[in-house]
């Protein structure tokens, strides 16, 4: 399925952590990573459609249409609400054409879809990363109790059915603020995978000469945790939350096509093509439009973790 | 340098190139190996002692490329094929590794290990590489060898999993053992166990063997010459009674004076290493 | 071998039992009223009352949650008189919208759903591990190339889009393939073929592309271990080097992956079910919770739960054959 199967939520699929080598500089390591063509195209898509995100109220302003408002005029009533003149009612009017039905605008919709897609995936990743970060350290580092419960706990949240749960929790709340509970729920299964990795990293730390040394010099646990482990990790990090952002916009994308994500009229990506399932043998672009943003979004996050992770590969080598 | 008899294996301005063949790790290096000998090479690590091994081998890592000559009685090995190579290694060319920690397979028995690579060369049933085996470990030490042949490598200490490094690098009675810092994980005692072993077991089987480590201390007992490495380069060659004594190269009189001069063992393996 | 079993054994029971605990709170205290919901929009209080007792919502949380469990060990009766109906265990309740067993339901759709998935995972492994593979072995080659292209743009493509163009080039525009429905093998067998394999090559293609990457990344690893450099130095022969030594440690973690991925889709693959309208148990899960049928959502949950939970049990099983330090108990 396309929501990543239960167990993957959350995770980069197919990607480790790195290796956690010496700290390179966050300059040198974007510099390298421009420097790589596929990386540096994959920027800069996410850059275009960060920025139309952003603008959607300027851009709003510009065409003279907003994600909510109908237009008659692009629909013809006649053939059951196709989009007139064909090419999904594509025109100076609507630059992406225009929703069968009820003629809303498409291109405010993908605008206004990416600003809802980019803040729920973005903030489940922040969210599940400072969780992850924070106990996936504490387990790692202090061992003990800590990390016996921290580890059951993880273990538990993995073993979970957690799409099939999250769907059931997600059709019994009809209601409330949907992006917030979407993020809750995304979190909730998704930080274990942070943790895990995070865990595992601290806890090879430990022993290493450095954080040994700080220990000797009688520097307290937390500042070791401060100044010693997290600097080292933040590769590691970086690599993950990268690679999360794909699987929640995809995650989301899933529940709000299932009907259970994001209701409507807010547009989403994933409920667009939701709705495009009635219309895609007569209006393939109805189909098309949200789908290649989705996965031009996907594949740009996932290819600019990918590179991230070799660099940070190779610096961990020389 | 060259023997009367001519080298079983020689080296000849064997040059390592790494990424895209611009910066060499070994340059120029040129040494020859008889039966029965022992050569020693020295260096400090990054001196590209271990690539030196693996290009006489034919198993460079990815991305490294080995040009001038490797001869092994009087046949060229660089840019011979794989399937040539692979009839030459562990039969006659056998290596030992650094790390025994990570050399064997943990998904199988020790002795399913030592099988394999005698089955490799020799056409015998199960049954009868079986019984080499475990001579073969017997040989290098291992008690109660028949039992142990079915445990699984992570149920033996380093040492002894070191023992059984040996002990598969040997079973095919190889005429050229390169070994690579084969004591530099162990602890002293142990060290100089293995030492002893390959000292013997070279007796018996009248073999060449390359030493490669760190540690002058180990050459002084085990080789009669040493080549001294630096840089990828050779510093200096010659018998290691000339080196040890009469040495005015600087490089090696620093690596020397180095040495603690009581103990022939010496416990600095972390030093160099 | 049996202490260990039982603590196994005795997770899966406490897994099992906070998914019911959980889901029965979430109908309890967030859901909307089913009784509201059957009884339609002329209604009176009087009536309301009347369907919630019926179906026992009426109960305090707890009780509910005692007759439901019970009703899973040792059946349930419903209704007096004439009316009255034994559920034998388990019993699962009858669903709101089509008064259905739940059991009966599920054990219906089931089949479509193993069909699917056992299609689909035969493609996906096949393609996955040889693709990822042979890419490992020829980096850099044009063919590893291809290989992490298709990784990329297959765990890329959301599986309702593909599904959605796939049909749209396949059926609507060629007509190569009929519209899939679950024709039983019985009755059509080229039809029951054609039915499926839209919805087979969909799954496949995405799980295969997350395969070929994490079967790719595992195998160059293992090549860079000190072993299969062992390995080599013994002259043992390529194909014995690949097969002995590199393919089975880069397997063994995808044997746990393909355990989940496999028993998840067992559950219902939710949104292939419903994009290409298979009635199987993930069609029924996407329906149910379009209606707010509770007892079939809780059906369909705890089933999901008890196959992830069981197939985490059998992937740790068979660990201990597949990796010697497991079996011993050696970390």
């Amino acid at each position: 399925m396309a929501i990543p199967a239960p167990d993957t939520v959350g995770v980069p699929s197919g990607a480790g952590a790195p290796a956690s080598g010496a700290p390179a500089s966050g300059r040198a390591v974007v510099r390298d990573l421009l420097r790589r063509p596929g990386a540096a195209i994959a920027v800069g898509v996410l850059g275009l459609i960060g920025a139309m995100a952003l603008a959607a109220p300027l851009l709003a302003g510009l065409t003279g249409w907003d994600q909510y408002s109908f237009d008659p005029s692009a629909i013809d009533s006649y053939s059951g609400g196709l989009p007139r003149g064909g090419w999904g009612g594509i025109s100076g009017d609507h630059w992406f054409g225009v929703e069968p039905g009820n003629g809303r605008d498409m291109f405010m919709r993908i605008a206004y879809g990416a600003r809802v897609s980019l803040a729920i995936a973005i903030s489940a990743t922040v969210l599940t990363t400072t969780v992850g970060v924070v106990l996936g350290t504490l387990a790692g580092y202090f061992g003990g109790w800590v990390d016996t419960g921290l580890s059951r706990a993880m273990d538990f949240l993995m073993a979970f059915p957690a799409l099939i749960f999250m769907i059931a929790l997600l059709s019994a709340l009809p209601g409330g603020n949907r992006p917030v509970l979407l993020v809750l729920v995304l979190s909730v299964f998704g930080w274990p995978y942070t943790a895990r990795v995070v865990r595992g990293q601290a806890l090879s730390l430990r022993n290493q000469e450095f954080v040994e040394a700080a220990r000797a010099s009688g520097a307290s646990r937390w500042a070791i945790v401060f100044r010693e482990v997290l600097p080292n990790l933040r590769g590691t990090i970086v690599v993950l939350a990268t690679l999360a952002v794909p699987s929640y916009v995809a995650t989301e994308a899933g529940l709000s096509f299932l009907g259970v994500g994001v209701t409507p009229p807010t547009p989403s990506w994933g409920q667009m093509i939701a709705s495009a399932a009635t219309w895609y043998a007569v209006d393939p672009l109805f189909l098309v439009i949200p789908g290649a943003f989705l996965f031009a979004t996907v594949v740009a996050f996932t290819v600019i973790g990918d590179h991230l992770k070799s660099i940070l590969d190779e610096g961990a080598v020389h | 340098m060259t023997g009367q008899h001519s080298p079983l294996l020689r080296v000849q301005d064997l040059t390592v190139t790494v990424g895209d063949g611009a910066t060499s790790v070994v340059e120029g290096l040129s040494f020859d190996v008889g039966p029965g000998e022992t050569l020693g090479i020295v260096g400090e690590s990054g001196s590209g002692k271990s690539m030196t091994a693996l290009a006489i081998m034919g198993l460079l890592p990815r991305g490294a490329a080995a040009s001038g000559s490797v001869t092994f009685r009087g046949a060229e090995l660089l840019g011979r094929k794989e399937s040539q190579l692979r009839k030459l290694r562990g039969a006659e060319i056998a290596m030992v590794f650094q790390d025994p920690l990570n050399s064997l397979n943990p998904y199988y028995t020790v002795g399913a290990q030592l099988v394999e690579a005698y089955r490799a060369h020799r056409s015998a049933t199960r049954r009868q590489a079986r019984e080499v085996a475990v001579a073969a470990l017997d040989r290098v030490g291992i008690r109660d060898p028949r039992r142990r042949a079915d445990h699984y490598p992570d149920q033996f200490s380093g040492g002894m999993r070191q023992r059984i490094m040996i002990a598969m690098a040997l079973c095919l009675e190889p005429s050229v053992l390169l070994c690579d810092e084969p004591t530099t994980a162990l602890d002293v005692t142990v060290q100089a166990q293995i030492l002893d072993l390959l000292r013997q077991l070279q007796r018996e089987n009248s073999m060449a063997m390359v030493f490669i480590t760190h540690d002058l201390a180990v050459v002084s007992q085990l080789a009669e010459r040493v080549l001294v490495m630096r840089g990828g380069e050779e510093v200096e060659q010659g018998t290691t009674e000339r080196v040890f004594t009469e040495s005015r190269h600087p490089y090696t009189c620093q690596l020397l004076d180095s040495l603690p001069r009581l103990e022939p063992v010496d416990d600095r393996q972390e030093g160099l290493g | 071998m049996v202490g260990y079993l039982v603590r196994r054994l005795a997770a899966c029971v406490i897994v099992l039992a906070v998914v019911c605990v959980f889901t029965f709170m979430i109908f309890f205290w967030f859901s909307p009223d089913p009784a509201a919901q059957i009884c339609g929009k002329t209604c009176t209080p009087d009536r309301i009352a009347q369907i919630r007792a019926n179906l026992g919502l009426d109960q305090p949380f707890l009780e509910q949650l005692r007759v439901f469990v019970s009703g899973l060990f040792a059946g349930r009766d419903w209704g007096t008189g004439a009316d009255a109906m034994h559920c034998a265990a388990p019993c699962l309740g009858y669903s709101f919208q089509t008064n259905e067993s739940v059991t009966d339901l599920l054990i219906d759709r089931l089949p479509v759903s193993v069909t699917l998935a056992t299609g689909a995972a035969v493609l996906w492994l096949l393609v996955g591990v040889l693709g990822g593979l042979v890419s490992a072995v020829r980096r850099d080659s044009l063919w590893d190339k291809g290989v992490l292209a298709f990784g990329l743009v297959g765990i890329s493509l959301p599986i309702y889009f593909l599904a959605l163009v796939l049909q749209y080039l396949l059926v609507v525009k060629l007509g190569w393939l009929p519209f899939p429905r679950a024709v039983p093998f019985t009755e059509d067998p080229v039809l029951w073929f054609e039915s499926y394999l839209m919805p087979w090559v969909v799954l496949a293609i995405v799980y295969a592309a997350m395969y070929s990457r994490i079967v790719r990344s595992q195998v160059i690893d293992t090549l860079e271990q000190g072993f299969v450099r062992t390995a080599r130095a013994k002259g043992l022969q390529r194909h014995l080097v690949l097969r002995r030594h590199a393919l089975r440690p880069s397997l063994t973690p995808v044997v746990t992956l393909f355990g989940m991925d496999f028993a998840a889709l067992l559950g219902g693959a939710l949104i292939t079910e419903t994009v290409f309208g298979l009635d199987g148990v993930g069609k029924l899960a996407s329906d149910s919770m379009a209606t707010n049928d509770q007892p079939v959502i809780m059906g369909v949950t705890l089933l999901a739960a008890l196959l992830v939970v069981v197939a985490n049990l059998v992937v740790d099983i068979s660990y201990r054959f597949l990796d010697p330090r497991v079996r011993r108990g050696t970390p």
